[in-house]
This record gives structure tokens, C-alpha cells and sequence, in this order.
């Protein structure tokens, strides 16, 4: 798929993921134990064909920076395009960019430099295993001006409200668009991702920037509900779609069944993350793990149960780990109980600590926390 | 040290017959260790902790496997402009062309690649160690001591010593004497198969060696002897860390037995001088509910259901529900199936172990199976061997086909 180029959003001003994304934009929050949410997408990406993308950026973004490095875990080192990181263009010394809308204008230059005919626009917060070849060949046959990447969410809950949901016709045209409804018609959930043809995009942010707006889908997709072609591709696959504490609590355990880790990480499709070199991981004699993600370089000496162990963690001996997450290189020391807790990276909890939170709302021990 | 200064070259071409059919498709370089690593990874990732950045590897047996995997070195950092990591196999010239005859003809055959860099010294070693040494300390002490060559050295029980080449030194490390596997050794001191050549040095006893008909061309039994019969100066490095020539199944499987001790013989856990590998590109893995998991090492890509205790399992192994791993060392992509029990054994890659298998069952002869590769009660099943349901294998057996039914091939 030479002929469509990539351009990641990295940042959509998530505010539902308090701490998790106080220090790091929502694309680099760490995921199943040895990704960051970005890998997804641009694995996609890559496994699709794609070799030109640009990671359009907006705030907090080192730590993004410093896990995409030169791009070379995904083969995007290239000297014929591969990957470009596009800081925040201000104008100025004016605000940063309002929308994404402004970030879009701050990249046009980007976009009209590269020579592909068509640009797949993405949220880095979506987890899914899947390429774009169907979806621009549904593109092309509908001669659509944008196609609008979905999935059927089958329930209504109060993520649906919080999304963009969708209305489609027989013929798979677009009928209506709700913008975080209270009250959703219909579980057709956007994946946040965009086929248009690169000229058509340009034209249409000049346009929606010229007028002084700031948002895609208010701005561009409803406004021109009637008069352009938007046609919707619907994605039937497994979609994790990470915007609260919550989605990404219940998105990170879904990763225990082995049929969705299979659809993820077993396909020919491979997700790629950057490598760190850890050592396996070393389980003590009086380890016990049940139904748990571990990646490398952990040590394990206590108990762990339905929990996701990022890479170079150490639970000591004595120490009960259930139904949590905990990211790289945190330190659990003897006898801690934990349970419902989202323990950012290395964070220390000393020995003996008890930290409870609830199934549905999780505790979260932000960054470098010692307890 | 910089890279013009010091360039190493790491013999990679044996076969190590000894591992039996562990290297019937890979050079023993290739082949894995410690959970995530194959045995190149150490010496490599020595190298560029040690600052050098010029790396030759030496390839000719089972070339193939070795080659994909170091590819532009870019795991251990040797993906560079100037330098960087070469595979070298043997070549054809306008003259001739020929296989490296030995451990000396091989670096005789590359005094091109070698002048080419124009370097000062040049560190020779084995691709088949599992060690972790600052190679720039050893150059140091060579340059110190203004010696035309210095031998790393390390301390071996005085009973195992008549099986390695024996150095005799004096009180200022000069080596007076030097002993291929002596019958009556006069010191402990082994030779690790690291060396440090003064250049111009070496490559004139290079030259007079290949001249020579009556040579076998090897650094051990001819250049070494023949530098210190015309009076070089030559000194002995002592080495006293974790060294260990895995050169047989017995010694590979005790080598990754090393990892798991408590504390570990041989720590893989150390930040400032972390081992490199190509990394596989697979999730973390998964320990069910129906497992336990005892004093293991277990990388990416595993899905255990069934018990392990003391035991290593490589990328991607599969033990499924009721099957029993112990003592054992699993290879990449293996899978044990339900109820299969595992002791005391080498799984090679990909192979696949059949339900109710037994392996290293004591109440079975090993009959057929029965290996000189296979000692101290351990059991190799070879890469992609693939076991039907219900067989039962003894004790120092070595499985090399598919198994198709029970009892028979």
C-alpha cells in the first residue's frame, strides 16, 4: 500500500486518565505489560504497507519521543520516507493548538511535501490488530471523500457517550454523526481513523481553519454531512479503545484471554514495540502465578493472580499482587497486598503495604511514587 | 580504546560436535542460551562494552542461521559508519580458495580485513563462552606490560586442568611455559581462548605458520608455542569471574542450570553490563491459573499451563495443562503437550513433545536412543523433532527424528 501514507495523532487532551496521562501524552501510555498505546497503530501501519508517517504531536510528548526514537522497531528508519515527528507548530509564541484542526494546519506542510494519493488519519489510543488494505479499496470503490473507520460496540454504555457514534446506511453512507450523545441511537463506535485522498484533506483544513475551527468531527465531518461523500468502513475484529481509567483497566485485562492475545500478538501480523533488552524473567521457589501477563526482566517472588507485570518489575516474597497493573520497574516489596491498583512506573511500595481499590474504579499510584 | 587502536575477531566456524544434534543445523555460536540468548550474544556484547566497535566474526560451519542473526549487528550496537560487525567467511581469490584450515589459517586469511582498520592490537576469541569480561582492562595490562601477546587465564580444579591448555607463569605474569592438555599439568592456570596480539606481531608469525606444511594453522598447538620457543613476550592475564566453555550437552545444560541458583553462579541481571540478542517479537508471557511455576526462568511468547520447576523456557514454549517440566532447559517455539512429563532435559527448537510423553524416565532403557553426547543423566530431543503421544524416553538418549508411532519411527 505505497500509495497511502499515515498520519498518527497523538494526543486528543485526554483528561479521563488523570495521572496515567499527566506526565505523557495518551499515545505513549504503557499497555499489555510491554507496549505503549502508539504501537498499535503503527504497526498497523506498517503491516498494511504504509512507509511514510507522520506522529503529529501536542503536549508532554518526550516520553513518546523517546520510545519511537528513529522509528527502527517498525522498520521506519528509512531514507525513502519512514518516520517523521511533528512537534507542535506555534505561531508566534502564541497558544498551542486548540483542536486538531490547528494541529492538522501545523503539519500541511507534511502533507504537501509527501506524494502519496491517499492519508489514513489516526488516534494512537485504539488497540487492534488489523490492516487498511480492505478499508481504502472500500474507499476507492465509493469514491468516497471520506471514509470513517467503525465497529459495532453491541452495547450502549457510558464510553459510547463520551465517543463519536455513527449512523449508516444500507449502502454503508453516513447518515447521521453524535458527538458524545447522553443518549446514543446506535452502538456504531469511530475508531478515530480517517481515509481521505491528501489533496482533499489539504483543502478541507484550509477551509475549516480559514473559517476558525478547531475540531474534525464537529467541524468537518458534521458540517458536511450532506454535501460530501462520507462513507463508513466497518472494522469486525477485536477494538480496545482506550479514553478513561476504566476502558483501559478493562481493555488491559481482556488481554488475559487467550483468544483476544491470540488476535493481538499471535497473528502473522506482528505488533512491534521498542526493544530493552531484559533478561527473562526469574520466578522464585515460592512464586505463585495464576492466569498473569509477565514480560521480561521481572523478578517474582510472591503471589500474583489476574494481573499484568510490566517488564523489570520485582514483587518480593510474601507480597500478593491480584487483579492489577503494574508498570515497568516498580518495586513491591514483602508482605504488600494489592488489589484493583494501576501502579504507574517505577513506583516503590515498601514492605507491608495494603492498597485496595475497586473492580470498576481502580486505584492509581502515579509515577515514582514511594509508599 | 578507540576503534582504530584495538579490533577484534571472534572464531565462529566449529561445528561443536559435542552438542550432538544441537548444532546438526546451526554453528555452536548460534545456538541458545539462558532463556533469550544464543552463545555469540556474550562475546559480542562484550565487545561493545569493551569499547571495541570493529568485530569480525569468522563463519564457516552452518553459516546460515549465524549470518540471519547477527545481520547489521544493529542488537549490539554495531550497526555503525565506521566499523561496526562483519561476518567473514571463507573467500575464493584469483589464486585459490579454500576453507579455513584452523583457528590461526582463519585470521591468516583475513590480514586484509584486519589491515585495513590499521590497528595497533587485535583481540582474538571464541564465539562458544559464556562469560562477561572488559576485554579493555586485558589491552591495557598488554600494553603495560609491553608484551607481544597475553593469554586471558583462569583458575580450573587442579583435576580438570589436563583437559585445557595449561599456562605456567612467573611472578610478573611472564608465561614460561604453555601445555595443550597436559597428561600432568605443572599449574591451573587454563587458557580461555582470549587473546590480545600485538598486530605486526601476529600477523608475521601468521605468515611464517601458513608457510609452514607440517602446521595444523591452529593458535593453540602451533603459533602460541612456536611465539613463546622464540622468546615473545608473553604474558598471562588472570581472569577470575564466571567463565564456562559449553562445548557439551552435559556442560550447556549446567551452564543455564548456573542462571537459576541462588544467588546465580552467573548473573544475567547486571544493568551496566546487560547482554544483547535479537529480540523476539512476541508479548509477555502467560501463566494460567492451572499453572505453578517454581525457580524458572521464562521469556516472551510462553504460554504455561502446566507445572515447571527449575527449569529454563526460551521464546514462545508452550506447556500445556497437566504436563510436568523439570531440571530442563526448553528452546524456542517448543511445545510440551498435556500430561507430557519432562526431566532432567535439552528440548531443541520447535519440537514438539507428545501427550503422556515421558522424557528422561529412569525406568526406561535408552536402548536405540543411547548417546556419547548425553552424559550425567541428561536427554536431548533435537529441533523440530516432533514426538507422538505416549513415548517414553530414557536417560542419556538423544532423539534426532520424529517419532511417528509408539515404540518405533
Amino acid at each position: 500500500m505505497r500509495d497511502m501514507m499515515g498520519i498518527v495523532m497523538s494526543d486528543n487532551n485526554e483528561i479521563r486518565l488523570n495521572e496515567l496521562t499527566q506526565m505523557r501524552s495518551i499515545s505513549a501510555l504503557p499497555f499489555g505489560g510491554r507496549y505503549r498505546l502508539i504501537d498499535f497503530i503503527l504497526s498497523n501501519m506498517v503491516n498494511s504497507g504504509i512507509i511514510n508517517v507522520g506522529v503529529a504531536t501536542h503536549i508532554n510528548y518526550s516520553s513518546l519521543m523517546d520510545h519511537i526514537g528513529s522509528g527502527a522497531p517498525w522498520d521506519l528508519n528509512r531514507k525513502i520516507y519512514g518516520l517523521f515527528m511533528l512537534p507542535p507548530y506555534v505561531r508566534g509564541g502564541g497558544a498551542i493548538s486548540a483542536g486538531n484542526i490547528d494541529q492538522l494546519y501545523g503539519i500541511l506542510t507534511f502533507l504537501r511535501r509527501s506524494r502519496q494519493q491517499y492519508v489514513l488519519l489516526a488516534s494512537g489510543k485504539i488497540v487492534c490488530n488489523m490492516t487498511f488494505d480492505d478499508a481504502l479499496m472500500a474507499h476507492i470503490e465509493k469514491d468516497a471523500d471520506i471514509t470513517v473507520i467503525y465497529y459495532d460496540k453491541k452495547k450502549k454504555d457510558e464510553q459510547l457517550s463520551r465517543s463519536t457514534v455513527y449512523e449508516v446506511n444500507s449502502d454503508g453512507r453516513i447518515t447521521g454523526i453524535e458527538n458524545e450523545p447522553h443518549f446514543p441511537k446506535t452502538t456504531l463506535e469511530g475508531m478515530d481513523m480517517y481515509i481521505v485522498e491528501r489533496m482533499k484533506l489539504i483543502e478541507l483544513i484550509e477551509e475549516a481553519y480559514a473559517r476558525g475551527s478547531h475540531d474534525f468531527i464537529r467541524d468537518i465531518l458534521l458540517t458536511k454531512l450532506s454535501s460530501a461523500k462520507i462513507y463508513g468502513y466497518e472494522y469486525k475484529g477485536f477494538v480496545g479503545k482506550v479514553d478513561s481509567i476504566r476502558s483501559y483497566y478493562e481493555n488491559s485485562m481482556k488481554m488475559l484471554d487467550i483468544d483476544v492475545r491470540k488476535e493481538i500478538f499471535g497473528a502473522k501480523n506482528r505488533i512491534y514495540t521498542k526493544v530493552k533488552d531484559q533478561v527473562p524473567t526469574q520466578y522464585g521457589a515460592e512464586a505463585t502465578v495464576s492466569d498473569s501477563l509477565v514480560a521480561d526482566g521481572c523478578v517474582i517472588e510472591g503471589r500474583v493472580e489476574n494481573s499484568i507485570i510490566s517488564r523489570g518489575v520485582h514483587i518480593g516474597k510474601g507480597a500478593v499482587i491480584k487483579n492489577s497493573i503494574v508498570m515497568q520497574n516498580s518495586v513491591i516489596e514483602e508482605n504488600c497486598d494489592i488489589e484493583n491498583v494501576i501502579i504507574d512506573k517505577e513506583c516503590t511500595l515498601r514492605a507491608s503495604k495494603r492498597l485496595v481499590g475497586q473492580p470498576n474504579y481502580p486505584v492509581i499510584l502515579p509515577k515514582r511514587t514511594l509508599l | 580504546m578507540k576503534s582504530a587502536e584495538c579490533l577484534a575477531m571472534i572464531l565462529a566456524g566449529g561445528q561443536g560436535s559435542r552438542l550432538g544434534v544441537l548444532t546438526k543445523t546451526v554453528a555452536k555460536p548460534a545456538v541458545p542460551f539462558g532463556g533469550k540468548y544464543r552463545i555469540i550474544d556474550f562475546t559480542l556484547s562484550n565487545c561493545i562494552h569493551s569499547g571495541i566497535y570493529t568485530v569480525g566474526v569468522l563463519t564457516q560451519y552452518q553459516p546460515l542461521e549465524l549470518n540471519t542473526y547477527i545481520g547489521s549487528g544493529g542488537p549490539w550496537d554495531l550497526n555503525r559508519n565506521s566499523g561496526g560487525v562483519y561476518v567473514l567467511p571463507p573467500y575464493q581469490s584469483a589464486e585459490k580458495g579454500e576453507w579455513y584450515k584452523g583457528t590461526a589459517n582463519a585470521i591468516y586469511q583475513n590480514i586484509d580485513f584486519v589491515d585495513k582498520f590499521n590497528p595497533k592490537y587485535v583481540v582474538i576469541l571464541s564465539g562458544d563462552h559464556i562469560y562477561k569480561m572488559d576485554y579493555s582492562k586485558m589491552v591495557k595490562y598488554h600494553k603495560e606490560k609491553g608484551a607481544d601477546a597475553t593469554i586471558a587465564v583462569i583458575e580450573v580444579p587442579w583435576e580438570e586442568a589436563s583437559r585445557f591448555g595449561i599456562m605456567t607463569a612467573d611472578n610478573d605474569g611472564k608465561i614460561v611455559e604453555f601445555a595443550e592438555k597436559p597428561k600432568e599439568p605443572k599449574s591451573n592456570l587454563a587458557s580461555m581462548g582470549v587473546y590480545v596480539f600485538t598486530w605486526e606481531v601476529l600477523k608475521k608469525y601468521l605468515t611464517s605458520d601458513e608457510n609452514d606444511p607440517e602446521s595444523s594453522n591452529d593458535f593453540g598447538k602451533n603459533i602460541i608455542p612456536t611465539m613463546l620457543g622464540n622468546g615473545e613476550n608473553m604474558c598471562a592475564y588472570p581472569f577470575d569471574g564466571y567463565w564456562k566453555d559449553v562445548g557439551t550437552v552435559q556442560s550447556l545444560w549446567e551452564a543455564n542450570m548456573d542462571i537459576l541458583a541462588e544467588p546465580p553462579a552467573f548473573d544475567l541481571r547486571d544493568n551496566s553490563w546487560k547482554i544483547y540478542s535479537r529480540n523476539p517479537v512476541k508479548p509477555p508471557h502467560y501463566i494460567a491459573g492451572s499453572a505453578s511455576v517454581k525457580n524458572c526462568c521464562v521469556t516472551e511468547g510462553c504460554n504455561v499451563y502446566g507445572s515447571i520447576s527449575h527449569s529454563i523456557l526460551f521464546e514462545g514454549v508452550t506447556v500445556e495443562k497437566g504436563a510436568v517440566v523439570e531440571d530442563s532447559i526448553v528452546f524456542p517455539g517448543a511445545v510440551i503437550k498435556e500430561n507430557a512429563v519432562v526431566k532432567k532435559a535439552v528440548i531443541g527448537e520447535e519440537a514438539i513433545i507428545g501427550k503422556n510423553c515421558v522424557i528422561g524416565d529412569e525406568n526406561t532403557l535408552s536402548g536405540m536412543y543411547e548417546s556419547q553426547y548425553c552424559t550425567g543423566g541428561i536427554s536431548l530431543i533435537g529441533g523440530a523433532v516432533e514426538l507422538c503421544d505416549n513415548v517414553k524416553i530414557g536417560v542419556n538418549s538423544m532423539v534426532t527424528e520424529s517419532v511417528k508411532s509408539k515404540g518405533g519411527k
